[in-house]
């Protein structure tokens, strides 16, 4: 939700200093994975902190998440998640369209007070994504 | 609005015809229609790299002027480019983008093709390919197919002048980069978008150096790295246009690291930038460490498909691959930072032209060659106008 407001900062406060963000996506024509974005904390920090100062595209971005699976670690104190997600994307004419499918795979710290986003790996089934997107999904 | 207001705006502007070009060549039906047959049916265009078909058998599917083509690497490792249609019934052979073919099967009828195009069974006669049947069968229809440096061109004409007669210098640039040392590259990103715009709108992000003020990163890694005196532009015969002098300073960007010390192609440093847009609807582009190659196939005057490649090093440390796959993403992948911002720039123009009312778009800037002339930009529609034989500023006279 943080993501969908683009309360960057409000996003980054719930991700560990450990947070490890990739995005891949399997290219049938090259017949590889790819990689399509890869940071660390600093690194999603930056990258958010400098998304007004670019030219992007108008309108909004919502993310529709469906968790499939919880496996909680209580000795490791990590839970790792899989849900499956598709973004849409609003216009300012208010039209909806599907942006990206995928699935997150995703890694919680639940050490501390609050549990903390440590790792996300977004795995997208859609691979024309039109004129993509400055903002992370 | 008075009508003198709108006869203003309706009149061309008070500059050399080579200044400007009509909002036409954006959307009318018939320049298009004549672009297919007169510029990109005429063309070697890029197809693939060589990397994307290693193996006897290996192909790789594309659209080139509304053409459903593919390239396949024979028996005898010779890469032919072929219709993707039965020529029997006009049914598609290969459904997918790529992939391995031990023959090449109709889907609706059992014609089946060997990798050289040669009828190996057909309706009348299942495998065999001795018969009378057969050998009146007809063969894959073939296109012109060469290669050069890694890069696989493919051209409709069947009169089509040799590709290094049509690349002439063309790729110079890359002289050291495309070198004889056995480097050898290979295509680790691919991605392709349908964008609402002009598939010249997309080259025009290319060649339009003035557009750099759009992009951030530019503004801050790019337009101070080195003088603008610097730039070499350089215009060559069929269009191709090339430039050099680029430099980088990528610390200059929140988020980007200095890439001193990471792995730069040979012939260049990890602070070069050069590119070469080769004319009509293809770019090379290298950033020291990563290349990448685009391609723009037109689907009608407002929809094009973009295919974007980054490419490496075969075989090199698996560091050094995560290092320009970030490398790449950071500037070009489809969350990078700056084609985003030239995709957006590119339908915002169609918002504009598709319509009408965008009338035309001005290419008068004169540097001397640097800086931000407008240069390749005029040197692309005079091609094209050579091409197409309508004038860019007034495409509906000849």
């Amino acid at each position: 939700m943080a993501l969908d407001a683009e309360d960057f900062t409000a996003f980054i406060d719930l991700c560990s200093t450990e947070f490890d963000y990739r995005i891949t996506v399997y290219s049938p024509e090259i017949r590889k994975e790819m990689i399509w974005l890869d940071q660390d904390y600093e690194g999603m920090r930056a990258l958010l902190e400098m998304v007004p100062q670019h030219l992007k595209r108008l309108g909004t971005l919502k993310r529709h998440v469906s968790v499939y699976i919880i496996d909680h670690d209580a000795t490791a104190a990590i839970a790792t998640v899989t849900s499956s997600f598709i973004v849409t994307h609003t216009d300012p004419d208010g039209v909806s369209q599907l942006f990206v499918a995928g699935t997150y795979y995703d890694e919680v710290d639940c050490r501390g007070d609050r549990y903390l986003l440590k790792r996300r790996r977004a795995h997208l089934e859609t691979r024309d994504l039109g004129i993509g997107s400055h903002i992370p999904i | 609005m008075s009508a003198r207001r709108y006869q203003d705006r309706a009149r061309p502007p008070n500059l050399r015809s080579e200044d400007y070009v009509s909002g036409q060549v954006y959307r009318d039906d018939g320049v298009f229609r004549d672009e297919l047959d007169t510029v990109l049916g005429k063309v070697w265009h890029f197809a693939c790299h060589v990397s994307e078909v290693p193996e006897p058998g290996d192909y790789r599917t594309f659209l080139h002027a509304l053409q459903p083509l593919f390239v396949i690497r024979g028996e005898d490792e010779k890469l032919r480019c072929f219709f993707n249609t039965c020529p029997q019934c006009g049914a598609r052979l290969l459904g997918d983008g790529a992939g391995t073919a031990a023959r090449l099967r109709c889907v609706r009828h059992p014609g089946q093709f060997d990798w050289s195009g040669r009828v190996v069974a057909s309706a009348q006669s299942e495998d065999n390919a001795e018969s009378d049947v057969l050998s009146a069968a007809p063969r894959l229809r073939e296109i012109h197919a060469e290669t050069k440096n890694g890069l696989v061109f493919v051209n409709l004409d069947d009169a089509a002048q040799p590709l290094d007669a049509f690349l002439g210098q063309g790729l110079e640039i890359f002289d050291g980069v495309f070198g004889d040392d056995g480097v050898e590259y290979e295509v680790f990103h691919f991605h392709r978008a349908t964008v609402k715009a002009n598939w010249k709108a997309w080259q025009e992000t290319i060649v339009d150096l003035y557009h750099e003020f759009m992009h951030v990163v530019l503004r801050t890694t790019q337009m101070t790295a080195a003088p603008m005196s610097a730039r070499d532009m350089r215009v060559y015969p069929n269009g191709h246009l090339a430039i050099g002098g680029l430099k980088a300073d990528y610390d200059n960007y929140k988020g980007y690291s200095a890439r001193d010390g990471s792995a730069a192609f040979p012939g260049l440093t990890v602070d070069d930038a050069r590119f070469t847009p080769l004319f009509p609807d293809t770019t090379i582009i290298t950033r020291g460490t990563v290349m990448r190659i685009d391609t723009v196939t037109p689907l009608d005057p407002h929809r094009t498909i973009v295919e974007s490649r980054g490419l490496g090093i075969k075989g090199e440390p698996e560091a050094d691959r995560l290092m320009r796959m970030r490398h790449h993403n950071d500037y070009w992948g489809p969350f990078g930072r700056n084609v985003p911002e030239d995709a957006f720039a590119a339908e915002a123009c169609e918002k504009s032209f598709g319509k009408g009312a965008g009338r035309y778009q001005i290419i008068a800037r004169d540097e001397g060659g640097r800086g931000q002339d407008d240069l390749m930009l005029r040197a692309y529609y005079k091609a094209w106008s050579e091409m197409t034989g309508r004038l860019a500023h007034s495409p509906g006279n000849t």
